[in-house]
């Protein structure tokens, strides 16, 4: 198993669209969190706005699912769906490791590679620029508290989020078709959060029940210790339910 | 009786209503080299994936070194190196970083066995070119030297010569040849042509539309594929004597039914034949018979238009 991380590790830090979207997100992440910090760019009502946190309102980016959608499922069609494109799939079954194991692998980096670009890079360039523009007053015990708590779900969210979009992946083997019913979900999963949740009882109650909805959770400012234990589950049992679904199709699957 | 590297029992593989495999039994004993023959959609390549785990049939089982539990299986595809269909390589990787990431799935600890199989297959040179940038010969030796990394005890490979030029083919065969005999490696290697594994294998099985028609031995095979004089005469017992004498020939045999199969003196014909009559025999029947490698397939095949 440590075997197979490693070559996942490998193959990542070889993958031109990794280090491509690690340069676009930084630079996009970059420039719009700096059109805040000028005052540029104004938003007012906003989650961060209201704890006191506005330099941070660019942020408010990383909670629509089309965006982190965008990154992730770029970085699932050029570094899962390449195995079989490729065929080195294959090598990996031939190695003679377990399915499960090889799944698990490419899950573990995947989502790693998930949590660099869609989370710790926007992060990391919000706190340098805000500490390098001299902004770093606002970083008050009870605001790092607070991002360290949304930020901790939102990375348990994504990591959640990486295992449905791996086992796309797994089932389409194709980039375009991974990228494409990803972007579709992610409209479905907006008509439900500003429409179809107002009108349907268990619509709502489904959807509130999934990280999508539990995203705006974890960034509210005056979440409970029951929500935030109701997101920590969510979370985890979506990874585990989805993974152990993903590794069993991936089990039965015929590589050709 | 030799240990048995593998076995495939009653193995049948349907998608959808086309049965690509039809209750296929082979049996590759430890040293040998198997070569396997089919027409391109015979079922090669799906009976190499089904030994291999990438599928599984529809039915039968597959032992390999004794075992045929899931569980078994796993472990032994470790002793396997294999080549199915084509070279799977990494595109934007040198080929030593295709090797090293092979290398780190497999858990092979030491980083020397990389050079080592990069210079047994000739691509000790390439430095950090692409495997983009590689020719088809060269992306298939890669694809060979990352089935024979871990050294494998059991190495598959499926049609390896496509895209090699006449030279890499006799380098391939020599390597293949050289693997057998120094590490006593288990070969199948699969091919649409007889010829080409000729001299290579040590038995052949032959496969079409799905059906494993013959299995042959190496010196079966060289049997059947040799050219002879047909020679049918009032005695043949007198006939014998005279070709042992006038001919000083001991190269034919008599079949039962008192035909004579020459062996040698095929462009000699007149000589033969003058041999006979000049010796009272009457020649009933005088023919070249026998088949080369590649009609002795066709005809197994049903023929060009078996279709």
């Amino acid at each position: 198993m440590i075997n197979l991380i490693k070559a996942e590790l490998f193959k990542l830090k070889r993958n031109r669209i990794f280090w491509v979207l690690i340069g676009v997100v930084t630079f996009i992440y970059g420039l719009a969190n700096y059109l805040v910090i000028i005052d540029w760019w104004k938003m007012y009502n906003t989650g961060f706005y209201n704890i006191g946190l506005k330099e941070y309102n660019a942020m408010e980016m990383v909670k629509l699912p089309l965006i982190f959608n965008l990154i992730i499922s770029t970085l699932a069609g050029f570094f899962i769906n390449i195995d079989y494109t490729t065929g080195t799939i294959k090598n990996q079954i031939l190695s003679g490791n377990k399915r499960s194991h090889i799944y698990l692998a490419k899950l573990i980096v995947f989502s790693l590679g998930s949590v660099i670009t869609a989370v710790i890079l926007p992060l990391m360039t919000v706190i340098f620029e805000t500490t390098f523009l001299g902004h770093s007053d606002i970083y008050t015990s009870e605001r790092v508290l607070y991002l360290l708590r949304a930020f901790s779900l939102y990375t348990l969210i994504i990591i959640a989020y990486s295992s449905i979009i791996m086992m796309i992946a797994s089932i389409t083997k194709e980039s375009g078709k991974t990228i494409i019913i990803t972007i579709i979900m992610t409209i479905i999963l907006f008509v439900i959060d500003k429409s179809l949740i107002f009108k349907n009882e268990l619509v709502r109650t489904i959807y509130e029940n999934t990280i999508f909805y539990q995203i705006h959770r974890a960034f509210n400012s005056s979440i409970t210790s029951n929500e935030i234990g109701k997101n920590i589950v969510i979370s985890i049992a979506t990874f585990i339910i989805i993974s152990f679904c993903g590794s069993s199709i991936f089990k039965k699957q015929e590589i050709k | 009786m030799g240990e048995y590297v593998l076995r495939t029992n009653n193995i049948y593989k349907k998608y959808g209503k086309n049965l690509v495999l039809d209750n296929i039994n082979i049996e590759i004993k430890k040293g040998e080299i198997y070569g396997f023959i089919g027409q391109n959609g015979a079922g090669k390549t799906s009976l190499l994936r089904v030994i291999t785990g990438l599928i599984t049939p529809t039915k039968g089982t597959v032992e390999l070194f004794g075992q045929s539990s899931e569980k078994g299986l796993v472990k032994s595809i470790k002793r396997v190196g294999a080549v199915v269909e084509n070279p799977a390589l990494f595109p934007n990787m040198s080929a030593y970083e295709n090797l090293e990431l092979h290398r780190l799935q497999k858990g092979i600890p030491d980083k020397k066995c990389i050079d080592r199989t990069l210079k047994l297959v000739g691509l000790e040179n390439t430095g950090r070119k692409k495997v983009v940038n590689f020719s088809l010969g060269m992306k298939q030796r890669l694809g060979i030297a990352i089935a024979l990394l871990s050294d494998p005890e059991f190495l598959i490979l499926d049609e390896p010569t496509n895209g090699l030029d006449p030279m890499g083919i006799v380098e391939l065969r020599q390597l293949i040849k050289r693997l057998n005999r120094e590490r006593e490696m288990t070969v199948l290697i699969s091919s649409h042509i007889l010829s080409e594994l000729h001299q290579l294998a040590t038995r052949y099985g032959i496969i079409h539309k799905g059906r494993l028609l013959e299995e042959i031995s190496s010196s079966e095979l060289n049997q059947k594929c040799r050219r002879y004089l047909r020679i049918k005469v009032d005695n043949p017992s007198k006939g014998a004597t005279v070709l042992e004498t006038e001919l000083n020939s001991t190269d034919f045999e008599i079949m039962p039914d008192g035909i004579i199969k020459l062996y040698s003196h095929l462009n000699d014909i007149q000589r033969v034949s003058l041999a006979l009559t000049k010796n009272n025999l009457i020649i009933e029947h005088f023919s070249q018979a026998g088949d080369d490698l590649e009609s002795y397939f066709t005809k197994l095949v049903g023929g060009v238009n078996n279709d």
